[in-house]
């Protein structure tokens, strides 16, 4: 539903930021300092992505004793497809020259 | 301070992501400690509580909950007010006790000082019912649905009894048509809650209902 839709400009930022290292795992709060959103934003986009299949997530143990194992998030190959169509149609001509 | 009152509204985000986002509260707390560590604990503990306040309407879990939110703040709690008021004396409206009573009241010396005598009981009457509807309100939010069900049925008979008290004092009989109607529709949005209630959590904790 929600991917027919054109995504918001913060999506977009997520999309960016999970793009440029697809194959890696990042934590929220990393996210959260890369692409500048609040809380409040990341993580309602972090729950509709999953639900619509575009990132994963799992749990990690924590790198320090004591501390509560972290969800770390990345794009499926579904969301890298998207990410790239998206990153296109958001281009201007001379990027879409270039991404072609 | 900042810290406590951070992981107050990291709780309350908690609650109201319920247990269809249980994973993600989970993730939230964890990232916590790392904004925690960062020094920003308000901000992100701020930003969660307004995420699960945005989840709310879309599950079904955090729609039953707003819609009891909305049936205790837009009905029972006003209620409960407004029969403060009439237990106190400050509104004529609704009771018609003081109508009864007032210069346009009885003419008749008995029945005058029948109302008359009867005034202070169905004051405390009114007043106790201002009370159970603030208690109805809480057990509802609270999903105690047996204290629901008690409550209830102290409010019923509360009203029943003004409603058969205030007939035999010939006491204004529109206002009865109106205690009747606020019963009917207390009773028709809780027994709707409660079936609403009982159909998510029935597989899960079919004993909480009481139902």
């Amino acid at each position: 539903m929600g991917r027919n839709r054109r995504p918001s400009k913060q999506m977009l930022l997520l999309l960016e930021v999970l793009s440029a290292r697809s194959q890696e795992w990042r934590h929220g709060y990393d996210l959260m300092k890369e692409t500048g959103l609040l809380s409040g934003t990341l993580y309602p986009l972090l729950m509709r992505m999953t639900d619509q299949g575009l990132v994963e997530a799992e749990w990690r143990e924590p790198e320090q004793p004591g501390r509560p194992a972290r969800h770390v998030y990345r794009l499926t190959a579904a969301g890298v497809t998207f990410a790239q169509s998206a990153a296109l149609s958001n281009a201007t001509p001379a990027q879409k020259f270039a991404l072609a | 301070m900042i810290e406590a009152l951070s992981r107050a509204l990291m709780t309350l985000a908690t609650c109201c992501l319920g247990e269809a986002r249980r994973e993600w509260a989970l993730a939230m707390q964890a990232e916590f400690e790392e904004a925690n560590q960062a020094r920003t604990p308000l901000s992100f503990a701020c930003g969660c509580l307004i995420a699960a306040w945005r989840e709310l309407p879309r599950h079904a879990e955090g729609r039953l909950s707003l819609a009891s939110h909305m049936l205790a703040l837009g009905l029972l709690i006003p209620l409960a007010f407004f029969q403060f008021g009439c237990g106190l004396g400050l509104s004529t409206a609704h009771g018609g006790l003081d109508t009864g009573l007032g210069p346009g009241g009885s003419q008749d010396p008995y029945l005058a000082s029948a109302q008359l005598m009867a005034t202070p009981a169905l004051h405390i009457l009114w007043l106790m019912l201002g009370a159970a509807h603030l208690r109805l309100a809480w057990v509802l939010l609270e999903r105690d649905w047996s204290s629901v069900v008690k409550t209830g049925a102290l409010i019923a008979a509360a009203v029943v009894t003004l409603f058969i008290v205030m007939a035999v004092l010939l006491v204004d009989n529109g206002s009865r048509m109106v205690l009747a109607a606020e019963l009917a529709i207390e009773t028709i949005f809780i027994l709707g809650l409660a079936r609403w209630h009982e159909r998510i959590f029935l597989n899960t904790t079919p004993a909480t209902t009481g139902w």
